[in-house]
């Protein structure tokens, strides 16, 4: 078996198969080895789409994270079972492939704020590998709307509101933005903004509402991406090995990383590769434990942890959930699309960073009816158009931006999973502050909700969690502040590099995987450059 | 949940089994098997009045389903039969039409229990999953109207069709017919 590459890609999702591209589209023959420590599970398969259908089973959940295999501590709990795909494709086998931009105030949040981090880099370095991104994950936008500055048009155009979502325009209309105590120059007032959501989905989508388990293809998956390339007899010194989880990066010095170590997960047989350029690309999760794991006499306390950064910085989304009721719903809606379509960064700005940006949609599944549901359980057709033309519930609710604190870390706990990887413990707390902010941002939304004419049932901060975890070893501009530096390479070594949600200084208030794209992208223009 | 459940059905119903999915590897349907399988689908569709055609339009998103579904494993073939021997049972007991009423309304089957009779078995593997593929093939379109609101275009798992079309996908929020209501009232 092949031991020796130019490249070896830990991980077998969106990052991996973007650089992994990248690279081969510049130059056919490079020989490249991806690494992932879960199994393949059959996409597209009818079979599997009729049991999503029927049973409400999807083949890939039994690779989640369960409770015992990661776990949290602190003053709240961080969700952290099933929230991430270990397998072929990686998370991409599931995600809602929400693809949002972050805005230019990210990018300096330390310098807007005093808290959290700055990046080593603006939003104008990025902007042209976000064209990239969208185009790669083809992704369906507004370009008429103008949040965040652009070169390039989406590649495909939006998906269009809703019924429902109208009643939630409508009150968005006759309502201000309201700046709150905390927010840059509280009290002044302007008006909420509708927006269409930018969703990836290819040209060929159906809108069936399965995008859990698309029968199709219709959305973007990191495995389809990979198997083109693995059929592609461009690619010859191209591999990638499933069940295959990397337990240690190993130098030759302090700079010179050269191997990785992995166990065949059906043998049982442990291999070394060698590369010339390592890419750790296993998630947020994975990227700190293989650091800390790797010790050495160069590295004591693990690869790019000389200053016990490593893990720490742990940011998440917490969820602002608020539902209300109406009476009745006499237009019998319910939610025909399984992604939400409406959505407003008005509060996403950088008057909103201090206190905390909150990134506003209207829930994707409400208003809703489960009449196969009602139908199972012997409702009859009077008794399901009661229930249909009842009483309604609609949500409303935003990611809130969290700041990344040098207390919050994640690491390994003793013991592997069922793929081989290290288990992991998230410790994770709030302050005071952080919660008052929380549910003063509720406030806002309950606003909102009580404008649609509806009752306020439930108002809620959720947990934070393991979806949306960035900051595990964040790019800045030494090694005192950060493990990175600003082209993903760990600080003091020559060839071993970071591109993942751990590379991430700041977690915005909006999905992360558009912008791991676009600085996946970065990284194969840096490495087609340092080749050259 | 405490209400106390009478099943229905006789000897055949109520003959008790394993929860797991009966063995049938290796195992087809016969024509026959298939018509009869029809006359349950085609059976919902009746009772809640939510179908067109006789439910035709769906037959071969239905039978797609069932060679799914017995051509793969987990091989589906011995729920299949199961649920025929059960109708049958029931038929004779009640009549055609009596028969799937009390399958569908009054079955007695708790459909969050594992099922352990013959009749449980025909409930949760086959009339339930046959429900939820006929609401997802169309099933949902016939409600929406009723006080004058638009009909329902979309739901989980239906098969829409391509978005770039002249008609909608979905019942969409158009704002500029919506600021021209405003305008004229």
């Amino acid at each position: 078996m092949k031991n020796q590459f130019e490249y070896i890609i830990v991980g077998g999702g969106v990052a991996a198969a973007t650089i992994a591209k990248g690279l081969l589209d510049h130059k056919h023959d490079t020989s490249i080895v991806i690494l992932e420590a879960g199994p393949k599970i059959i996409a597209k398969d009818r079979r599997f789409w009729w049991d999503y259908i029927t049973r409400g089973e999807r083949p890939y959940t039994f690779t989640y994270d369960q409770k015992f295999e990661a776990d949290s501590t602190g003053n709240i709990d961080y969700q952290t079972d099933g929230v991430r795909v270990k397998a072929y494709g990686g998370s991409t086998m599931h995600w809602g492939a929400w693809c949002l931009r972050f805005r230019p105030e990210d990018f300096n949040l330390f310098t807007n704020t005093g808290e959290g981090a700055d990046w080593p880099i603006n939003y104008e370095d990025l902007e042209t590998y976000y064209n990239d991104a969208e185009e790669f994950l083809s992704v369906c936008g507004d370009d008429n709307a103008n949040w965040i500055p652009r070169s390039k048009p989406y590649p495909v155009p939006p998906f269009e509101w809703t019924a429902a979502d109208g009643e939630m325009i409508k009150a968005w209309e006759q309502l201000d933005v309201v700046y709150q105590d905390g927010d840059i120059n509280p009290g002044k007032t302007s008006k909420i903004k509708s927006g269409k959501m930018p969703i990836a989905r290819y040209r060929k989508c159906m809108t069936t509402g399965t995008c859990k388990y698309c029968p199709i293809g219709g959305r973007f998956n990191a495995q389809y991406v990979l198997d083109d390339l693995k059929n592609d007899p461009r690619f010859i010194n191209f591999e990638i090995r499933i069940n295959a989880p990397v337990h240690e990066v190993n130098v030759l010095n302090k700079s010179k990383i050269e191997s990785v170590t992995y166990t065949d997960n059906l043998s049982g047989n442990i291999y070394k590769v060698y590369g010339d350029t390592i890419v750790l690309a296993s998630g947020a999760y994975n990227v700190p434990k293989l650091l800390r794991a790797s010790k050495n006499e160069f590295w004591k306390d693990g690869i790019g942890n000389d200053h016990d950064l490593v893990g720490r910085f742990v940011v998440s989304h917490s969820m602002l959930n608020v539902v209300g009721k109406a009476t009745s719903n006499p237009n019998g809606w319910f939610q025909e699309y399984d992604f939400p379509t409406l959505m407003s960064h008005s509060y996403n700005t950088k008057e909103h960073q201090k206190k905390g940006k909150i990134f506003m949609f209207k829930n994707r599944t409400t208003p809703n009816v489960d009449i196969a549901q009602l139908m199972i359980d012997g409702k009859t057709r009077e008794e399901i158009d009661e229930i249909v033309y009842g009483e309604m519930t609609i949500n409303i609710q935003a990611f809130l931006e969290e700041k990344g604190k040098y207390s919050n870390r994640l690491e390994a706990k003793s013991g592997v999973d069922r793929f081989g990887l290290p288990q992991t413990t998230v410790h994770f707390s709030r302050t005071e502050k952080e919660m008052k902010n929380a549910n003063d941002r509720l406030k806002l939304l309950e606003q909102i909700i009580e404008k649609m004419g509806l009752e306020v049932i439930s108002s809620r901060v959720d947990k934070p969690g393991g979806h949306h975890t960035t900051g595990t070893a964040r790019m800045g501009t030494n090694s005192e502040n950060s493990v990175i530096d600003k082209f993903m390479k760990v600080h003091n070594t020559d060839n071993l590099y970071v591109c993942s949600n751990a590379a991430f200084p700041t977690g915005s208030a909006v999905n992360p995987t558009l912008t791991l794209t676009a600085m996946a992208f970065r990284l194969v223009d840096h490495l087609k450059q340092k080749v050259n | 949940m405490n209400k106390k459940l009478t099943c229905i059905g006789g000897a055949v119903c109520n003959e008790k089994l394993s929860a797991s999915l009966i063995f049938a590897e290796g195992q087809d349907l016969t024509h026959q098997n298939k018509e009869v399988l029809w006359e349950i689908f085609e059976a919902i569709g009746i009772n809640w009045s939510n179908t067109i055609y006789d439910s035709n339009n769906q037959r071969s998103s239905w039978y797609e389903m069932l060679k799914a579904k017995t051509e793969n494993p987990p091989n589906y073939t011995g729920e299949y039969v199961n649920a025929i021997y059960v109708i049958n049972e029931l038929k004779a007991m009640y009549g055609k039409g009596g028969a799937y009423k009390k399958l569908f309304f009054e079955s007695g089957v708790d459909n969050n229990a594992p099922p352990t009779t013959r009749l449980a078995h025909c409930k949760i593997y086959v009339v339930n999953e046959f429900i939820r593929m006929q609401i997802t093939a169309g099933g949902f379109k016939s409600w929406g109207a009723k006080y004058g609101g638009e009909q329902a275009k979309n739901y989980h798992g239906f098969l829409g069709g391509t978005r770039y079309n002249r008609i909608s996908k979905v019942r969409a929020y158009d704002p500029d017919a919506a600021n021209l209501k405003n305008d004229q009232t």
